[in-house]
């Protein structure tokens, strides 16, 4: 099948320093489709980043497998982008060398390289800043190029680890705008892991919602709200603000 | 007509050559000063003036210029030698686990032999040759490398590498691309560190094996009582090492790590 097939997931640490195995994800299955945007949800510390690190091939699962395309994940690959909530951008890199980074790994000519980033560049917002180093720009603008380096490398699925986090709210509704209206220009497959609720619903066609530790699949919720999406118009929609009171119920009400 | 002067002024003292002669033109007042008041005899304690002229007489007789370049081109092969071999370790055995386990006994026993301890088995071995010398260099410049390479390697941030892999970076690539920039303030560190203990160590041996260079110039002083010329020798040292600062390490951090935003400016 096309796309993100997780089956039976399961990740249990063990504590080197406390000696004790600490379960953290527990027979989680989940399929995404190409082309959809699946906002995963839950607590703090319930998990989350573990199923992320585990699809992007960072850790290995204790159980379960997970196919990406039908392939079984092994390892870290180009097939996955990862866009991470602490930017992890080369600091020594400019704006545009961080964007081409990708393809020069593949061994793309330097002339399609600076063609490309120069389009990804732009697609984010940050013409003008193409020669900067990241700490000449702002949390905002650092995680724009975060997100133009995955998309530059047009991998199957696209990974986010609470990746508007650490940006202050007014800019993190411009970010979270900005790529509403990538996916909804281009419609790659989003895998975009989150504790706040109104992003999820904002952001995704489904969210799926954790429990807290050991992280289960809780609940799924489908979010069919009109596209385009601005905040200007959801802020007050209904159906937004219904959907947002039902996930928090989901998030806020302990496990029977 | 007194205004344009003003900025013109303040430019002259707020260029950077003046800015770095400033401190050692208030050392040379004092120096003069206290020289001056005579409190101990003239050849126990010479002014900068006849220091000057003992410059001025070696450099003339040519002694200065081939003892200086006898030193440098001593250092730099010893500090050739240690970038070479040392930040290589440093970063194998910084990156892999077999290679730590394997090397790290052996560096920490040898560390603590230490350069000078050597040099009575070396003399036995080599004798008062470049062998000797090039050794003791090669030996006190790579431990602080290694030690700051590794270090370095481990200061990279594990997300930094995670997106080097899933941005399809092969285990080389990513050496090269995020590695080793990453690691490179401690590099620098370690080539800093190195590099003085090497230009110390350097004059140790030389008064001890040498037969030429600063060290030997300064040792030699003592048997015809030269203080003029021991006092030489040891702004030679000094003004050496400012130069290979201002002239190499400062512009190398000023190109990467200060540019890049990994550390800040220095003031
Ligand atoms: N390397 C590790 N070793 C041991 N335990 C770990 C390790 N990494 C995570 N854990 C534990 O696993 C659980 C899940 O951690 P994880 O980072 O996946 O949570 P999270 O949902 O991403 O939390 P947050 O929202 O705070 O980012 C936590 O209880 C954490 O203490
Ligand atoms: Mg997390």
């Amino acid at each position: 099948m096309e796309g993100l097939v997780i089956r039976d997931l399961s990740k249990i640490y063990y504590g080197i320093y406390t000696g004790q195995d600490v379960a953290a994800i527990e027979d989680v299955s989940l399929e995404i489709g190409k082309g959809e945007f699946v906002a995963i949800l839950g607590p703090s510390g319930c998990g989350k980043t573990t199923l992320l690190n585990m699809v992007a091939g960072f850790i290995p699962p204790t159980q379960g497998e997970i196919l990406l395309n039908g392939r079984r994940i092994q390892g870290p690959g180009p097939d996955r982008g990862v866009v991470f909530q602490s930017f992890a951008l080369f600091p020594w890199k400019t704006v545009m060398d961080n964007v081409a980074f990708g393809l020069k790994m593949r061994g793309v000519s330097k002339e399609e390289r600076e063609r490309v980033a120069r389009e990804y560049v732009a697609l984010v917002g940050l013409e003008g800043f193409e020669y900067r180093y990241p700490h000449e720009l702002s949390g905002g603008m650092q995680q724009r190029v975060g997100v133009a380096r995955v998309l530059a490398n047009k991998p199957d699925l696209l990974l986010m680890d609470e990746p508007f986090a650490s940006v202050d709210a007014q800019t993190r509704m411009t970010l979270q705008e900005e790529l509403t209206r990538i996916w909804e220009d281009r419609q790659p497959t989003i895998l975009f892991v989150t504790h706040d609720v109104e992003e999820a619903v904002f952001l995704a066609n489904r969210v799926v919602v954790l429990s807290p530790r050991p992280g289960r699949v809780r609940e799924t919720v489908e979010v069919s709200l009109r596209r385009p999406r601005t905040w200007q118009r959801l802020i007050e929609d209904l159906e937004y603000k219904g959907l947002v009171a039902r996930v928090l119920g989901l998030v806020r009400t302990p496990v029977s | 007509m007194r205004r344009p002067l003003l900025p013109a002024l303040r430019r002259l003292l707020t260029h950077s050559v003046v800015q770095g002669a400033g401190p050692f033109a208030l050392l040379v007042l004092l120096w003069t000063l206290v020289a001056a008041l005579e409190i101990y005899p003239r050849n126990f304690f010479p002014g900068p003036l006849e220091v000057l002229r003992a410059f001025a007489g070696l450099v003339y007789k040519g002694v200065l210029p081939t003892y200086l370049q006898d030193s440098v081109t001593r250092l730099a092969v010893g500090a050739g030698v240690g970038v070479l071999v040392g930040i290589p370790l440093g970063l194998l055995i910084g990156l892999h686990p077999a290679s730590y386990r394997f090397f790290w006994p052996l560096i920490i026993f040898f560390q603590a032999i230490g350069d000078i301890a050597w040099l009575p088995i070396l003399l036995i071995w080599f004798g008062f040759t470049l062998t000797t010398m090039t050794f003791i260099i090669v030996y006190t410049v790579i431990f602080p490398m290694i030690f700051n390479a590794a270090l370095g390697v481990r200061t990279v941030p594990m997300e930094m590498i995670r997106a080097a892999q899933s941005l399809g970076a092969t285990r080389w690539r990513i050496l090269g691309e995020v590695i080793i920039p990453g690691a490179l303030p401690n590099i620098i560190t370690g080539l800093r560190t190195g590099l003085g203990y090497g230009w110390r160590a350097l004059i140790a041996a030389e008064i001890i094996v040498g037969t030429s260079g600063i060290g030997f110039m300064m040792f030699d002083a003592r048997r015809s009582g030269s203080v003029v010329e021991m006092i030489l020798g040891m702004i030679v040292l000094g003004v050496l090492w400012y130069l290979v600062d201002a002239g190499m390490l400062r512009p190398a951090e000023r190109a990467t790590i200060e540019r890049w935003g990994l550390v800040r400016q220095a003031p």
